[in-house]
């Protein structure tokens, strides 16, 4: 069954200029199909991490053109792209990144009250859902900054859901944690992937990692191999 | 709307962490509470010296300053000839201004003059059992006297009223009181340059805390004062003229100058280190209430400009969600007002108790017995404005900055 393409990448390429001219990406050309659980491999300096940023619209410094979700997002201005951050992506980082002044429960529910499409009680609701498919329920009135690692990585992943996005995209997202933490992490994003049809793109030097996805893109010196 | 996930993002940002949230608070606090009080203090102490140099001295003064030297009529007829007099005398025909009541008509409709009152000043030799002192007696109208320059504040024993009952009673300044030997109820004998002679009796004592004021001068009535010359009642030696602005002097001195044939001077013209001092302080006041307002401006916007760097990655973080950089900028504008209003409310309130304890501190020279201290509302506005403003642009720019640059520059540094 031919499933719909969620994302293209055409001809990006990225240049930075300081301490020198230097072509991190060269031109790279590939489709994402949905439900599909990409990783991204390469080595360090590789240009995947840049990649990722770029197909996150929180990089706008390339050239080429980057389609999500059949919405041509190049050269869209910083407000509207941060609009469609909110609706249509969900992001986990290396060092999960939550707001350390908030509880947990808190942190998973923002991009949410950002989007306004759902009450606060809805909100909260479907908060409490996935920290309990992540096993965090009873961690979500806590300061986000008293958990552990691992289990601040996975809330950054129930936060990463809330909208339920089309792509959920991780730079690392296991590169931080233990072997265990890092098997319940890949699994979630399995089970997303494959249960609830959204697609995954990863960026991992975990040979673990990737060869248990469905695809992967390899990148050497800003090209893919 | 005061639910809105932004205002809960300020919030929390302001309640997570109380103490940075202090600081931030006392930045402003300590701003304006100086400003406050240090405004206050110079306005107190310029208002003071104000009230010090025209507790003796009116605004504008009328009096005959006798003819002007005319004498070499013959140099003004051949300018370029050599002309020389022997022994020119000047005479001074008149005295004093008779038939005052013309000249005041006029002053009272002038709309600058607030206050104004007759004089009949006499030199006049004092006299008790063996102690001569020479010195001025000063016929006052007694209200208008006491409104002008506020005697009645300065007396150190009897009462200034009763100068209008007594027309043989006479106030008398304190150091001269001591070097006459007198006290109230005693007599005086008073000399006057014309060979005039007459008793009075001392009803009351004042100090002005001005030594050549003290030492020399005395009160009476001014119907009495016009007995001891044998003048008509329309008599006065000087017009003593308040105006409403003690700085603006000008405009009625020179409408009386053309329709007053009587010396008219102002305090200006009669005192230039007066108006040197007082345009010295103004400078001061400003140079220092700039001074401070740099330096609570500087405090406020670093202390302000940090707390929101250090933020910078949530900042960041906030934007990778999706929040835009309008939400940025709306997050940490809230959290600057709300600190600045706080702050800023606090600071008049805390500028408020630091003025009335420093106006509580003792200070018994020269009349005063506290320090000075002016509470003006305009300035506690302003310093709140002033606060408001500083933290609105010191969360803005820090906050546009954070705003407009791609999230992805802070996140991987």
């Amino acid at each position: 069954m031919e499933k719909e393409i969620v994302l293209k990448a055409e001809n990006i390429s990225k240049s930075f200029y300081e301490p020198e001219p230097f072509d991190v990406l060269k031109s790279i050309n590939f489709e994402v199909k949905k439900g599909e659980f990409l990783a991204m491999m390469g080595k360090s300096g590789s240009g995947k991490s840049t990649l990722l940023y770029v197909l996150s619209t929180m990089d706008t410094d390339y050239t080429g053109n980057l389609t999500i979700s059949n919405i041509l997002l190049t050269k869209k201005s910083q407000d509207e792209l941060a609009a469609f951050r909110n609706e249509h992506i969900g992001f986990v980082f290396q060092f999960h990144y939550l707001l350390p002044e908030f509880t947990v429960l808190q942190n998973v529910m923002l991009p949410a009250l950002k989007l306004k499409k759902k009450s606060r009680e809805e909100i909260e609701e479907d908060a409490y859902n996935n920290l309990n498919l992540l096993g965090l329920k009873d961690q979500a009135i806590k300061k986000s900054n008293k958990l552990s690692g691992g289990q601040q990585q996975r809330v950054a992943i129930a936060r990463a859901m809330i909208n339920n996005p089309t792509i959920i995209m991780g730079d690392e997202p296991t590169g931080n944690l233990d072997s265990k933490n890092a098997q319940i992490v890949f699994d979630i994003f399995r089970e997303l992937s494959s249960e609830r049809g959204q697609t995954i793109i990863a960026v991992t030097h975990d040979e673990d990692f990737a060869k248990h996805c469905d695809n992967i893109i390899e990148l050497s010196d800003g090209m893919r191999l | 709307m005061l639910q809105s996930v932004n205002n809960l993002i300020s919030l929390i940002y302001l309640t997570a962490n109380k103490r940075q949230t202090i600081v931030a608070m006392l930045g402003v606090t300590f701003g304006i509470s100086m400003y406050i009080f240090m405004t206050g203090f110079m306005t107190g102490v310029n208002n003071a010296q104000t009230d010090l140099a025209f507790s003796t001295i009116a605004h504008i003064k009328v009096y005959n300053d006798g003819p002007v030297d005319e004498s070499n009529i013959a140099q003004r007829v051949y300018p370029s000839a050599v002309v020389h007099l022997r022994h020119p005398k000047v005479i001074k025909y008149t005295e004093g201004i008779k038939n005052a009541n013309i000249i005041t008509d006029f002053i009272k409709h002038q709309p600058e003059v607030s206050k104004y009152t007759t004089q009949v000043n006499i030199n006049v030799f004092f006299k008790n059992a063996g102690n001569k002192v020479n010195g001025f007696i000063s016929g006052v109208e007694v209200n208008e006297e006491n409104d002008l320059f506020s005697i009645a504040k300065y007396m150190v024993s009897g009462n200034w009223n009763n100068l209008r009952q007594q027309t043989d009673g006479m106030i008398i300044g304190a150091d001269l009181a001591k070097s006459l030997g007198v006290k109230v109820d005693d007599n005086i004998f008073v000399l006057t340059a014309d060979g005039v002679s007459k008793n009075y009796k001392v009803i009351g004592i004042f100090k002005t805390n001005i030594v050549g004021i003290d030492k020399s001068k005395a009160y009476i009535n001014i119907g009495a004062a016009r007995q001891l010359l044998a003048v008509n009642p329309g008599y006065v030696t000087d017009i003593q003229i308040n105006v409403q602005n003690y700085k603006k002097t000008n405009v009625l001195a020179i409408r009386l100058r053309s329709n007053v044939k009587y010396k008219v001077e102002t305090w200006q013209n009669a005192n230039q280190q007066l108006v040197a001092a007082s345009f010295l302080r103004d400078i001061i006041a400003i140079a220092v209430s700039l001074t401070i307002l740099l330096v609570a401006g500087f405090g406020i916007y670093n202390i302000l400009n940090m707390t929101i760097n250090q933020k910078i990655k949530e900042i960041a973080i906030l934007k990778a969600m999706g929040f835009s950089g309008k939400d940025v900028m709306t997050i940490f504008l809230t959290l600057a007002i709300v600190i600045g209003i706080i702050g800023g409310l606090v600071g008049m309130g805390l500028g408020y108790i630091i003025s009335r304890v420093v106006n509580n501190i003792p200070f018994e020279v020269a009349g005063l017995h506290t320090l000075p201290m002016a509470y003006n509302a305009k300035e506690y506005i302003l310093a709140f404005s002033f606060g408001l403003i500083t933290t609105f642009i010191a969360g803005y720019l820090p906050a546009r900055k954070a705003s407009a640059i791609d999230p992805v520059n802070i996140i991987r540094g």
